[in-house]
């Protein structure tokens, strides 16, 4: 295990496309969390002046409300981890290395092992990142920390450690498959905001939130803010454990398809 | 006695209705050179694609050191196939580190190998700014990580330009004479009768022919003769009883020597007459020639 972690951290160590996309990612969760409650303050506290009602000033980042609204803005950027994940792959096959890695003694599981730890790895890099921003933001913003304030509501971040997880399977899957980096990209692209909401409205009520993406992307729901409450809407504020067990399932399954695909093909 | 590296039984690979390898057997003993030879598309690759676990067989097993294959046979075999492959972006030492990690081998042999094939000056240059030679020299001190026992070269030269062939030629015979079993793809029969003990001809996916390249060239010995006195040279060559056959060439005389014949008794009797040579050498029958006695061979058959 520790040995194919070695091979794959090397793979990607040296490689100039995978720190600046890393470093894309970090950059732009940054920004958006240490940014945007001000500037959705100044908005609100603007409105303020000219409304009837007094506008309260919102905080986003008061433990333990954070933790569900933190992994769940940050849920709408995993998708430049995925497109790691697909230009990782897909660099195997179109420079040819992964025959190589096969002609040298790895295993065709032994591929695929390596390339999900590192997904592993990328994933639980990814969440302690955010929950560093997460204790920052939560100390500067909350009036009185308890303990138990912090860490009530940490489901959240574990989930979203799966919802990453889950999501960089499904690239690798798709990368697997096709075996070309544009092609996966744009695939992975058009399945997600296309042909799976398509899909969605086409399906029974309720049926839609089995598919894949679309149960990763329902394990955290919208939090609930007290604008939304004003208009009656009320979302979940707990981690369904259906959902994780789907979520879990469809992993599994794609982690065999790649398996099957990877036993079969001709390299 | 000679032990069996690698036994290969009735392999079949079809892509389609395209039968790549058919019913091919071969058994490759240890410490030989084996030369796999055949045109474009005999299916030389896609052999030793199987049996290097890069391709599924259709039908048909084969066995490396008796054993039916595993990872921890694998890594006593190294193996090149077609064009060199290492990460683009990465220096010569840290792919082969990465080999390395793959064979379980230690980070110390590293810079013995570059040494070997001479590229220790460049080994922290990427290996997308090497020339097709330096990829190529690349690849074999790759093969050489960890020790195997076989090395297995799919086309090695092809490509380079003459100094280059040169260069991956004499590296092959050094790493050769450390006792290793080779296996080495061609379709050069050139390269094959220079560098090989054995060879095995395929020609669409089937054997055609197996065994030592001495005995397919050393039925009948080529001697070349010249000398000042041609006339009186071709005269004794003619009433020689060692002598099948002379011809002339250009400057010289060809004469094949009767089986269990060499030259020195040519020599001899050519002295005995009082006649002066000023050349005698030589000349290996072309496996070229007996190449495509073979193809023409299989191609009457077909036909």
């Amino acid at each position: 295990m520790i040995r194919l972690l070695k091979i794959e951290f090397k793979k990607v160590a040296y490689n100039k496309t995978f720190w600046i996309l890393l470093g894309l990612y970090a950059l732009i969760l940054g920004t958006i969390f240490f940014g945007i409650q001000s500037v959705i303050n100044e908005f609100m506290i603007d409105a303020g002046k000219k409304a009837p009602i007094p506008v309260t000033k919102i905080s986003l980042y008061e433990f333990p409300a954070i933790w569900q609204n933190l992994t769940y803005v940050a849920g709408y950027f995993k998708i430049i981890l995925a497109i790691i994940v697909i230009i990782f792959i897909t660099n195997e096959y179109s420079y040819r290395t992964i025959r190589q890695n096969i002609i040298t003694g790895l295993s065709r599981w032994d591929f695929l092992l390596s390339k999900l730890l590192m997904i592993l790895v990328i994933s639980a890099g990814a969440t302690m990142f955010l929950f560093i921003i997460g204790l920052i933001l939560g100390f500067t913003n909350t009036p009185e920390v308890t303990l138990s304030m912090m860490f009530v509501n940490l489901t959240f971040v574990f989930t979203y450690f799966l919802e990453l997880f889950a999501f960089m399977v499904f690239a690798l899957f798709l990368g697997i498959l096709t075996k070309r980096s544009g092609l996966t990209i744009g695939l992975l692209f058009l399945y997600f905001y296309i042909i799976e909401k398509y899909i969605y409205y086409k399906l029974p009520d309720g049926w839609g939130d089995y598919l894949p993406l679309r149960s990763i992307g329902n394990l955290i729901d919208i939090p609930n803010t007290s604008l939304m409450k004003i208009f009656g809407l009320n979302f979940r504020t707990f981690v369904s454990v259906q959902d994780v067990i789907v979520v879990f399932v469809y992993s599994f399954i794609f982690i065999y398809l790649m398996r099957l695909t990877l036993k079969k093909s001709d390299l | 006695m000679s032990e069996e590296v690698l036994v290969i039984d009735k392999l079949t690979k079809r892509y389609g209705k395209l039968k790549a390898v058919d019913e091919l057997s071969i058994t490759i003993e240890k410490g030989n050179i084996y030369g796999i030879l055949g045109p474009n598309g005999s299916g030389k690759t896609t052999t030793l694609g199987i049996v290097l676990d890069a391709i599924n067989a259709t039908s048909g097993s084969f066995k490396w050191f008796g054993e039916t294959p595993s990872k921890a046979m694998r890594k006593r075999v190294s193996a090149i196939l077609e064009t060199p492959v290492f990460y683009p972006y990465m220096s010569a030492v840290k792919n082969l580190e990465i080999i390395a990690d793959i064979k379980e081998a230690s980070y110390d042999q590293i810079p013995d190998v570059l040494k070997t094939v001479d590229l220790l000056a460049r080994k922290n240059s990427k290996f997308r700014t090497y020339s097709l030679g330096m990829k190529q020299r690349l690849a074999i001190a790759a093969a050489l990580i960890g020790n195997p026992e076989v090395l297995i070269f799919d086309e090695p030269t092809n490509g380079l330009d003459p100094h280059g062939i040169a260069e991956i030629r004499n590296l092959i015979k050094k790493i050769a004479n450390e006792g290793l079993t080779i296996v080495l793809a061609s379709h050069l029969l050139d390269e094959v009768q220079k560098v090989c003990t054995h060879v095995v001809v395929l020609e669409k996916g089937k054997k055609l022919f197996a065994g030592k390249v001495d005995e397919v060239l050393g039925s009948s010995i080529l001697v070349e003769i010249a000398g000042p006195e041609m006339d009186k040279i071709e005269a004794v060559l003619n009433k020689s009883e060692f002598v099948v056959k002379v011809e002339r060439d250009d400057k010289m005389f060809i004469a094949e020597l009767k089986t269990g014949i060499d030259s020195s008794a040519i020599n001899k009797s050519l002295v005995e007459q009082g006649i002066t040579i000023s050349h005698i050498s030589l000349r290996k029958k072309s496996l070229e020639n007996y190449f495509l006695e073979l193809l023409a061979e299989s191609h009457d058959k077909t036909s």
